[in-house]
């Protein structure tokens, strides 16, 4: 390979690196003039200092080929890569027209997702797992390409940059880490963040990992690192860290003030290394340009910035009217169970099995799918309980694998997957146990943020699995949950089945949707013989649509998951001691909500009761009780009653169990009174 | 006089007219020591003493801002100052002339270097710069003079040490201070014999 330097680069090169350097700093200058001027780039993060590694970053992606990750500091880096300063200024200034959002994502974070520059988030190095979970399909695919993603030295502090990092050593993917390393954390110094000075030195022991070192100031040495890092990413297969040594020569945005900790000094010195000036004076010391060439370069820059900035001003502002669109894509709808219910008779099948039988059956439908969780993968295993047992020995290892145990990485490699084709659909088993999900939650925000954020350009494909609830004897960490925090992040439709077919149909539509799922599945009923149904093979429960389970005239009681099954016991009590004839509603679907079959139960009976697993107070029965107080209270004859978990965790002893989760003598009791309200 | 303000004067000069006064320049300097070294305060006042310490020995002072491949050429003797910047790199300046470096024939020239550190703050990276701008003299036939013990620094790392021995002088006026006019004179001693 040609190691470039000030004499062997094409004159023809240099002037274009010239433009785009000096561009580059030109927007950069000017972004804080839009924020003095109303005009908006109310964040702003400066990459001066950072030019020689950015330069590079963009000259090397191949558009067709790879895919780039920039972070929020990659101005430069988009404008390297190809960019306008129209479509850079665009999003400065959060117009209607900015390629990455229309406005709605924060200034600063540059994308053309139609080239693959993909749309990140403003949480520091999430994008490191998408980049590993693209280059993981293309490792599958056989595609010729790199995944590039670069981030901030402090940012590899977070642990799911470690987890990144190591899934991309361990699956042997071809991904390039950049790490643009200026110093600083905001106002941290590095030290501060971990021992070595050079962080990238923290993973040298990391195998099929290639570590490369460059001066992110100077031109050569970064283009010279970055053409080694494609070259090397490509030829192996294997991934690489490129740790660039930058300077930050502003301060971090434009709501820091970096002369709070750092003296003038030490700004003077980064001054002196300004990566601009450096390359300008070498262009003269060799002799390459003439000072009236580069000023005239400087001139047509000012122009093309001019015209770009009065075209950016001139676009037109988003519509609010729009802020609803883009929340979730449009669903599968089946045709034949519009209303997911079926009257097929038949040998029963249990819940384990329905939701085993149905990813076998999907996988063979759509052979773009794939499937990875924890302990997910064994010959004779398929997880603690069993879901996926048979599906790698039947789909291979390449589709059906076990994720190392990082939450966090499973959800995340699997939002990077996705973009690379949307034919792509991946079943994750997110936790072997909801309970330790928590860790993911980061990539569960980004995946419910990617359609709205993207302004509709991109949704990552993806049905999370989740074993839920309790009534094993679990205690605090088997027991748990997570619906009721969950559902409050827009982006997510929620399903939490209570019976094998509802199991089986709404699994069929999550795996056949466009968007992102998730799927709670309640493990005490994997084997229950109450939640064993018919499953009709080709079954399918549309999003959004309740089951009534139960018909009833003198309340309504609305329920889910595990409880479903007592609801259904006491609703039989009640009415053989003549108290009440009770509608029980398995909504079977939190998100989108079936609220007109809600409603139309509630005129009936005027009464309502909620009854969930999870904990009264800000379980999803709040938004329940809260819904039908607020649109039907005209109907309503009694106060709506709730029933769930006390607002504690579950204990581990039998007792603590019963006293705290949700049984059938509570809900008599609360199904009773509200019935002699 | 003349001669000692020719690279001020160069700057208002055309090139060509560089190119000739510096040739003239290097015509009456041969044999005397060529003190190469980049803008600071801390590495100006060291190269002061490096002067003063030589005596009545010549030494020119040449800033490596609009320094020349001509001018390195044009001593049989070389001290070089750098310092070492941020992890371990050269200086801008320094950097920006490694590239026309590495095109010289350095062959039966002595290269001395010294540089500035933090041993305490950057005990990972220490003096590097000395051992970066080592290797590329070297590669280009220059033979190194002035080396030192390492003994009395404490710092983890450096590319500046061979053999246990630094590549240069290392100065370390943030943390020790005290012993940077010894460490001139003993190593300004040592190159008075060695550059003989």
């Amino acid at each position: 390979m040609k190691t470039l330097d000030i004499y062997n680069t094409d004159k023809d090169i240099l002037q274009k690196w010239y433009h785009l350097l000096t561009l580059g700093r030109a927007i950069d200058e000017k972004a804080p003039m839009h924020q003095r001027q109303s005009l908006g780039w109310s964040f702003h993060a400066p990459y001066a200092g950072h030019d020689g590694i950015q330069l590079a970053i963009g000259q090397t992606f191949v558009r067709g080929q790879d895919f780039l990750f920039p972070y929020y500091r990659d101005m430069l880096t988009a404008l390297s890569a190809g960019m306008t300063a129209e479509e850079i200024i665009l999003n400065g200034i959060s117009k209607a027209t900015d390629l990455t959002s229309g406005g709605r994502h924060m200034s600063n974070h540059f994308s053309k997702i139609e080239w693959h520059i993909e749309n990140i988030s403003s949480a520091v190095g999430t994008q490191a797992m998408h980049a590993v979970g693209v280059a993981r399909a293309m490792a599958y695919y056989n595609h010729t390409g790199v995944a590039i993603t670069s981030i901030g030295e402090a940012t590899v502090s977070e642990g799911y940059v470690y987890e990144a990092i190591n899934g991309a050593s361990t699956e042997k993917l071809p991904v390039i880490f950049v790490i643009q390393d200026n110093g600083y954390g905001i106002s941290v110094p590095k030290k501060d963040q971990t021992a070595n000075r050079k962080v990238a030195e923290n993973f040298s022991g990391f195998k099929n990992l290639k570590i490369i070192y460059c001066n992110g100031k100077d031109v050569f040495d970064s283009m010279n690192a970055m053409a080694e890092a494609r070259a090397h990413a490509i030829e192996t297969g294997s991934p690489v860290i490129v740790h660039a040594n930058c300077v930050r020569i502003g301060s971090h945005s434009n709501s820091d003030n970096q002369s709070l900790y750092r003296d003038e000094y030490e700004l003077s010195y980064v001054k002196a290394a300004d990566p601009l000036l450096k390359f300008r004076r070498m262009l003269l010391r060799y002799n390459r340009f003439t000072e009236e060439e580069l000023l005239a370069i400087e001139a047509e820059v000012k122009k093309e910035l001019s015209i770009a900035n009065r075209n950016a001003i001139m676009a037109p502002d988003p519509d609010p009217s729009t802020v609803l669109d883009f929340v979730l894509p449009e669903p599968y709808l089946p045709a034949k169970y519009r209303d997911g219910t079926h009257n097929e008779a038949g040998e029963k099948t249990n819940l384990v099995t329905a939701i085993n039988e149905t990813l076998k059956s999907e996988f063979r439908h759509n052979p773009d799918t794939f499937l990875w969780g924890q302990d997910v993968a064994n010959r004779d295993k398929g997880g603690v309980f069993n879901v996926t047992k048979g599906l790698q020995k039947e789909f291979g290892s390449k589709r059906v694998f076990n994720a190392p145990i990082a939450e966090d990485f499973i959800v995340g490699s699997a939002n990077g997957m996705c973009r690379f084709d949307p034919k792509i659909h991946i079943v994750i088993e997110g936790a072997e146990f909801a309970d330790y999900f928590w860790p993911a939650v980061e990539q569960y925000v980004e995946c419910t943020h990617e359609y709205w954020r993207s302004n509709g350009q991109f949704t990552p494909n993806i049905t999370l699995r989740l074993a839920s609830g309790g009534y094993i004897g679990g205690g605090l960490y088997h027991s748990q949950n997570v619906e009721g925090a969950l559902s409050t992040l827009p982006g997510a439709r929620i399903v939490y089945p209570s019976f094998a077919d509802d199991a089986a149909g709404l699994l069929r539509t999550a795996m056949r949707s466009k968007g992102f799922t998730l799927f709670l599945e309640p493990k005490a009923l994997y084997n229950a013989v109450e939640a064993a149904t018919v499953v009709p093979d080709d079954f399918e429960v549309p999003f959004g649509k309740a089951r009534i389970r139960r018909t009833g005239d003198d309340a309504t009681l609305i329920t889910y998951g595990n409880t479903t099954h007592l609801c259904l016991k006491v609703a039989e009590r009640l009415a053989k001691e003549n108290i009440g004839n009770i509608e029980v509603i398995d909504i079977r679907s939190l998100i989108p909500l079936d609220k007109q079959t809600l409603f139309e139960s509630v005129k009936k009976t005027g009464k309502v009761i909620v009854v969930h697993e999870d904990k009264v107070f800000s379980g999803f029965g709040a938004e329940l009780a809260a819904t039908i107080g607020t649109e039907m209270f005209r109907y309503l004859d009694a106060p709506i009653q709730r029933v769930g978990s006390t607002f504690t965790p579950v204990g581990f002893h039998p007792v603590f169990e019963q006293a705290i989760l949700p049984n059938e003598e509570r809900i008599y009791k609360a199904a009773k009174e509200l019935l002699e309200y | 006089m003349l001669l000692h303000n020719v690279q001020e004067d160069c700057n208002n000069l055309q090139q060509h007219e560089v190119t000739y006064f510096l040739r003239l320049k290097n015509y009456y300097s041969m044999k005397k020591i060529g003190l190469f070294y980049g803008a600071g305060i801390a590495t100006a006042a060291i190269v002061a003493k490096i002067q003063e310490a030589f005596g009545d020995t010549q030494v020119d002072r040449i800033p490596v801002e609009t320094a020349r491949g001509v001018d390195f050429e044009a001593y049989d003797n070389l001290i070089m100052g750098v310092s070492t910047w941020f992890d371990g790199e050269l200086p801008a300046h320094w950097d920006e002339i490694v590239p026309e470096l590495k095109t010289l024939n350095l062959h039966k020239k002595k290269v001395a270097i010294f540089g500035l550190g933090d041993q305490q703050n950057y005990p990972d990276n220490f003096v590097d710069a000395i051992g970066i701008l080592a290797r590329v003299v070297e590669v280009q036939g220059a033979e190194l003079a002035g080396q030192t013990s390492s003994e009395s620094y404490h710092f983890q790392q450096s590319q500046a040490i061979r053999d246990n021995n630094f590549l240069g002088l290392a100065l370390d006026v943030d943390n020790q201070s005290d012993k940077t006019d010894e460490r001139i004179r003993n190593w300004v001693e040592q190159l008075k014999r060695e550059f003989l």
